[in-house]
């Protein structure tokens, strides 16, 4: 074998990183790429369909409700807020900022996914009765899917906290989850104005 | 570019040159062998995230496919081999045809082309794991679980019999009561799932995880292929999934109208959704086929490739036109002109990169001394077939032939010669080029030419005749067909073909079983070949590297250096890994990798409880939905496990050791 030359000394290196020198972050970047792509092409099979009819929506179906969607989105952008404060007292690898900041954020996000209830049945139509229906539903509840994923993550996170069950790489991993928050956010922003306001101006 | 000479953690200068000795040597290696294997047994099996175990079950598991799907074919061809046949009657048949299409696509090539890159990826760029070992573990086995619910429904009778596109409104819940298509959609979304765990894998792997030094201009063609189809897969997978699972599967479950024209849903929304991942698939079978041909005729050839930076570009170019091509499987629905003109054009245009690619190829061989070895014939073999594939598929493209050609057996001609050349024959090469590597012998080079013969002229055989066949106007996915057609010579010449290409297969089985246990001994680098991987022994250990690999040039192993460049500090008592910063490769962190884990294997079953009962009842989504929550806890508690001191490196830039 020939002899090492050693070119740099892996023990000086970081074992936890955040952002883009993550992998985690990556892996999450790739994820929101699938889901997001995932959405536009639900929201483009939304709006292929609609060629298909005079009226949009169909007749006889009334407009979506506005009220529940609109609170909800008000309450998506403020949540915004205390994942963001987490986000950076991760950074800071200030274990009792995060806790506060993660109990906040699993106190606002629980009434969201609580409100996404009724903002299925704000659609005014069920998804069997036309294509339209059926487009409108699928959108909402994939956007669902992905917003209970985070739930569940932020309050799996804060129980590991709790438990003491947190090495220092969690604070990566607390920042990701915010990260991933905003993605769900961001996305739901055009779909709140394709799905919810569209009709009322097409 | 090489990482400059850092000093060590406490401050003091890197020595020049370390020598170890050989026990210092061993003792390293049991150490991180320790740290690093799966554990023995059955648990350990279930539990396994080493790269190479699942990379190497995932490619039998593929190869096994193959065999299926190809069984199917023998089939189809013995029922087809004369007119009025009643060997199979059109259901079977129907059904046959539908799993041989299911298989040979979902469960046969893209598998095994992704397989192949989750066992060689970090091999050859100098990493001793994949970024999500656990993640791919998820994605074998939800795989696994795909290929058992499809067979189990064919040999329940229950097996899909509406194509492998599955056409609406044939597909849909009027047309197609049961379950059969059903199954259909489910294996379609185990399969995608698994594909996208493997494509976010490689991603990361390659962007973060290469050796020092390796900069994008000195990745391996084989890993830019893989990283080209890795963003494919991301674009090109979610459409089916949508298409199968929250359209076809919605529909047919809880009357949704996406294709129901009654209500305002469309038949061609299908269709669109189909090909906008069909036509990409396409490359995503072949662009790595093509990845694993260059370094076979790199190390045939003596030479580096010529135009590296050409064959890169093509890579990119085709996946790019790749999601450009779709609509010319539509060609005979009504789309508009305009359109029409367009699709043409993008089909004729994606020529010119392979084009590029096979150029670059026999410039290297005319440049170099080519030796005609076994992985080197197959390479020639694909060049001769695939160039036939790919002219039949240029006047496909043209409108006016398409429509005379559209769902005949010119068109299941065209696709196996492109498939079969373009995906088949570079993997044999690559079996016989890589075998050695997987599984510390070399394949018998006689048997192997044999298996090259008999595999070139069966496959000329069984589909030559079909393009005659088709323009003489016999119909794809007919189960007979009457004698005065005068179809019935050529079908038999076909079928004697398919025998042909049955006996190549069975001739590589034996030497794959043969050689596996009594083949010549390998030793690291039996072709003298240039990549990382061939740094380590065969089979590589479950580390890989002994020490991280530091790269000064495109051929690693084809330096003349007296030294051997390497990174040194990584842990030898625990898994860690050596991430480097996406553009230049500099070494930037070390992470830990986790140990092995159950949890893959339990929520993949999950992932069957959920998408297997969605066909029945919307109960047991939720059951599914509910015991995944228990893994995904699993998961995280042992993600959750205390590290000791760590060093972090905070968004401002400092660096702190918090315990």
């Amino acid at each position: 074998m020939k002899p090492l030359r050693p070119t740099a000394d892996a023990a000086a290196l970081p074992s936890v990183t955040f952002g883009q020198r993550s992998m985690m972050w990556w892996g999450t970047l790739g994820f929101m790429t699938i889901e997001g792509w995932t959405i536009a092409l639900l929201v483009a099979a939304y709006l292929y369909l609609r060629q298909n009819y005079v009226a949009w929506p169909p007749l006889r179906t009334p407009n979506p409700s506005l009220l529940i969607p609109t609170i909800n989105l008000a309450l998506m952008l403020v949540s915004i807020v205390p994942a963001w404060i987490t986000a950076r007292a991760a950074a800071r690898l200030d274990t009792a900022a995060v806790k506060r900041w993660l109990v906040l954020t699993c106190i606002i996000e629980l009434p969201i996914l609580v409100l996404r209830w009724w903002e299925l049945w704000a659609l005014n139509t069920r998804w069997d009765t036309t294509a339209y229906g059926s487009a409108a539903w699928t959108i909402v509840g994939f956007h669902t899917s992905l917003l209970l994923l985070d739930v569940l993550d932020t309050y799996g996170l804060t129980l590991f906290y709790f438990l003491r069950r947190q090495p220092v790489k969690t604070f990566s991993d607390t920042a990701d989850n915010s990260f991933y928050w905003y993605f769900t956010i961001g996305i739901w922003i055009p779909i709140y104005l394709i799905v919810y306001v569209g009709p009322r101006i097409a | 570019m090489t990482p400059d000479r850092a000093d060590r953690a406490d401050g003091a200068p890197l020595p020049a040159v370390l020598t170890l000795s050989e026990s210092e040597l061993a003792g390293d290696a049991a150490a991180l062998d320790a740290a690093w294997r799966d554990r023995p047994g059955l648990w350990g099996w279930l539990t396994a995230v080493d790269h190479k175990s699942i990379g190497r079950r995932y490619i039998i598991t593929a190869f096994l496919m193959f065999l299926a799907g190809g069984i199917e074919a023998a089939l189809m061809r013995a029922q087809l081999a004369r007119p009025e046949n009643t060997l199979l009657g059109p259901d079977r048949y129907n059904q046959i045809f539908t799993t041989h299409g299911t298989t040979m696509m979902f469960l046969f090539a893209v598998p095994m082309m992704t397989a192949m890159g989750l066992y060689f990826v970090p091999l050859m760029v100098g990493a001793r794991t994949v970024a999500f070992p656990r993640l791919n573990a998820f994605g074998y086995w939800t795989y696994v679980v795909g290929v058992v619910f499809l067979y189990v429904s064919l040999f329940a009778n229950t097996g899909p019999d509406a194509g492998w596109f599955a056409y609406v409104p044939l597909s849909g819940p009027q047309y197609s009561p049961g379950h059969r298509v059903d199954v259909w959609a489910q294996v379609v979304t185990f399969t995608e799932i698994a594909a996208l765990c493997a494509a976010v894998n490689v991603i990361v792997t390659v962007f973060k995880m290469r050796a020092p030094g390796m900069s994008l201009n000195r990745i391996p063609l084989f890993v830019w292929a893989q990283l080209v189809v890795a963003f494919m897969i991301v674009f090109a997978m979610p459409a089916v999934a949508t298409g199968s699972t929250l359209m076809l599967a919605t529909d047919r479950a809880v009357n949704m109208h996406w294709f129901n024209p009654a209500e305002g849903g469309d038949a061609l929304l299908w269709q669109h959704m189909f090909w906008f991942f069909g036509h990409p698939e396409v490359y995503i079978i072949f662009l790595p086929a093509l990845g694993m041909i260059t370094p076979i005729v790199e190390t045939f050839c003596r030479r580096p490739v010529f135009g590296y930076t050409a064959i890169v570009m093509a890579n990119i170019t085709t996946a790019f036109f790749a999601f450009g091509l779709w609509v010319h499987h539509m060609f005979a629905t009504p789309i508009p002109e305009l359109g029409e003109s367009l699709f043409t054009a993008a089909s004729m245009v994606i020529a010119i990169p392979t084009g590029v690619q096979i150029f670059c190829w026999i410039a290297t061989m005319w440049l170099g001394r080519a030796r005609l070895t076994v992985p080197m014939l197959f390479v020639l073999g694909f060049i001769f077939t695939f160039v036939n594939g790919g002219i039949t598929g240029v006047m496909l493209a043209s409108v006016a032939f398409d429509k005379q050609a559209h769902d005949t057996f010119f068109v299941v001609a065209h696709l196996h010669y492109v498939l079969l050349g373009g995906g088949v024959m570079p993997l044999f090469g690559a079996f016989y080029f890589w075998f050695p590597k997987v599984t510390g012998r070399i394949l018998n080079a006689t048997l192997g030419k044999v298996h090259f013969w008999l595999f070139l002229i069966g496959v000329n055989v069984t589909f030559f005749p079909m393009h005659i066949l088709g323009l003489e106007g016999m119909p794809r996915r007919v189960y007979t067909y009457l004698a005065p057609t005068g179809w019935g010579p050529l079908n038999l010449v076909a079928s004697i073909g398919a025998v042909t290409i049955a006996l190549s297969v069975l001739v590589f089985l034996i030497n794959a079983i043969r050689s596996w246990t009594r083949g010549e001994p390998a030793g690291e680098n039996p072709w003298d070949s240039s990549g990382l991987e061939w740094a380590v022994p065969s089979p590589p250990p479950s580390y890989n590297f002994l020490h991280s690999p530091v790269v000064r040039s495109r051929h690693p192993l084809w330096d003349t250096d007296v030294e051997l460049p390497v990174v040194t500090g990584l842990r030898t008592d625990r898994k860690e890994v050596l991430i480097t910063s996406t553009f230049d490769a500099m070494p930037d962190s070390r992470h830990s990798s986790p140990e092995p884990s159950i949890w893959p294997a339990y929520l993949a079953l999950c992932m069957g409880v959920v998408f297997i009962g969605s066909i029945f009842s919307p109960y047991y989504v939720l059951g599914g939905l509910g015991l995944s929550m228990i893994g995904l806890f699993g998961w995280g508690w042992q993600s959750s496990k205390g590290i000791e001191s760590e060093l972090v490196a905070v968004p401002n830039g400092a660096m702190v050791e918090r315990a």
